[in-house]
C-alpha cells in the first residue's frame, strides 16, 4: 500500500479538523458528530485514524493540564 | 618619611643638625660613586627592571600564544576525523543513484530522517524544512542548501516511493532510503530513534522516530540541530548565521 499523496493528506487532515471542531461545539458529544467521524474515517488510513485520536486526547489532557493545572488527587481514583 | 611630614620651618632648623642625620642626598641614587646596593644609576637600574621583565612578559606571552595555537590545533584535528568520518552512510537516492556523505562535501545540508506513510509531523517538518531553504534561496550571496530526507521505513519507503513523497516538498529535497542494515546504520550514526509499530490488518503501521533537522556545515560536520518548536525563520536565521562564521576545516 503505498503512502497517501499531498492530496489525500491534505483531505484528511481537513476531514479531521472538521470532526475535531464538531467536538470541540458540541462538549465531546460523539454521537452528535456521526456524519463527520464517518467522513474522516473514510479520508484518512486506518493507522492516521487511531494515530489522531490519540493526539486529540493527548492535546485535550494537555490543555486540561494548562488551563486546570495538575490535580493528582481529583483523579477518579483507580489508579 | 617622618621628615617629610614635617612643616618646611622645622625643615630649616634641621638643617642645623650634623648633616649625617639628614635625608641621603639624592645625589646617593643618581651620582656615580653611591654605595651598594645603589650601585648602578637609576636609568640603568630601570632599564636592567625593564628589559626582565619585558623578557619574562614576552616569554609569557610567546607561550601562552602557543599553546592556544596548540589548543586550536588539536581541536581542528579531532574536527577534520569527525567531518570525515562521523555520520557516513551509504544509501540510494530517489533516483536510484547510490549516495554518501562525501558526496555531499562542499554543501550546507539541511537533514531531515521520517517515513512517507507519516500523518502529520513529517509532512510538517519537511514543509518548514523546504520553507527554510526558499528563505535562504532568496539570498543570492548564500550558498545554496541541500535539503535531504533519510527514511527510516526502509520495508515500505523503496526508491519509488521516496520519490513520489519528496516531489511534494522542495524542488531540490533529495530522499534517501537503503536496505534495513543500511538505515539502522545512518540513524544510529545520527542518534535518530526509530520504532515501528504494531502492524494492522492491511499491514499498515506508524513508526515513531525522533523529529529532529540537522545542519551539516561544507566540511560534513554536524554544526547545529533544529527540533520541532523552531520556525522555518529561526532555521533560516541560525543556518546563515552558522555560513557567516563558518572556517573550512579541510583543504
Amino acid at each position: 500500500m503505498s503512502a497517501p499523496t499531498m492530496e489525500e493528506r491534505k483531505a484528511c487532515w481537513a476531514a479531521r479538523d472538521e470532526f475535531w471542531r464538531c467536538l470541540d461545539t458540541h462538549t465531546e458529544d460523539a454521537p452528535r458528530c456521526e456524519k463527520l467521524r464517518r467522513s474522516f474515517e473514510s479520508l484518512c488510513p486506518q493507522q492516521w485514524v487511531k494515530y489522531f485520536d490519540k493526539r486529540r486526547d493527548f492535546l485535550k489532557y494537555k490543555e486540561k493540564l494548562e488551563t486546570e493545572g495538575f490535580h493528582p488527587a481529583e483523579t477518579d481514583g483507580k489508579s | 618619611m617622618a621628615l617629610a611630614l614635617l612643616p618646611a620651618r622645622c625643615l630649616r632648623r634641621l638643617s642645623l643638625l650634623p648633616p649625617r642625620l639628614l635625608p641621603a642626598p639624592s645625589r646617593g641614587l643618581s651620582g656615580p660613586r653611591g654605595g651598594p646596593p645603589s650601585a648602578l644609576p637609576l636609568g640603568r637600574r630601570v632599564a636592567v627592571v625593564a628589559a626582565v621583565g619585558g623578557a619574562a612578559g614576552g616569554a609569557w606571552l610567546y607561550l601562552r600564544a602557543r599553546k592556544e595555537r596548540e589548543r586550536r590545533e588539536r581541536r581542528r584535528r579531532e574536527l577534520r576525523a569527525l567531518a570525515l568520518g562521523q555520520g557516513d552512510f551509504q544509501l540510494v537516492d530517489h533516483r536510484g543513484r547510490p549516495r554518501c556523505k562525501a558526496d555531499f562535501r562542499g554543501q550546507w545540508v539541511l537533514l531531515y530522517f521520517g517515513f512517507t506513510h507519516c500523518p502529520d509531523v513529517c509532512p510538517d517538518e519537511l514543509e518548514k524544512l523546504s520553507r527554510a531553504v526558499e528563505l535562504l534561496d532568496r539570498d543570492a550571496a548564500l550558498p545554496r542548501v541541500q535539503p535531504l530526507f533519510i527514511t527510516v521505513d526502509p520495508e515500505r519507503d523503496d526508491v519509488a516511493a521516496v520519490g513520489r513523497y519528496v516531489r511534494d516538498f522542495h524542488p531540490r529535497l533529495l530522499g534517501l532510503t537503503g536496505s534495513p542494515e543500511q538505515v539502522r546504520a545512518v540513524s544510529s550514526a545520527y542518534r535518530v530513534y526509530a520504532s515501528a509499530g504494531p502492524k494492522d490488518e492491511d499491514g499498515d503501521y506508524i513508526v515513531d522516530h525522533t523529529i529532529i533537522i540537522y545542519l551539516l556545515g561544507p566540511d560534513g560536520l554536524f554544526l547545529d540541530y533544529y527540533n520541532r518548536s523552531k520556525t522555518a525563520d529561526k532555521i533560516a536565521e541560525s543556518v546563515r548565521r552558522h555560513m557567516e562564521s563558518y572556517e573550512p576545516l579541510l583543504d
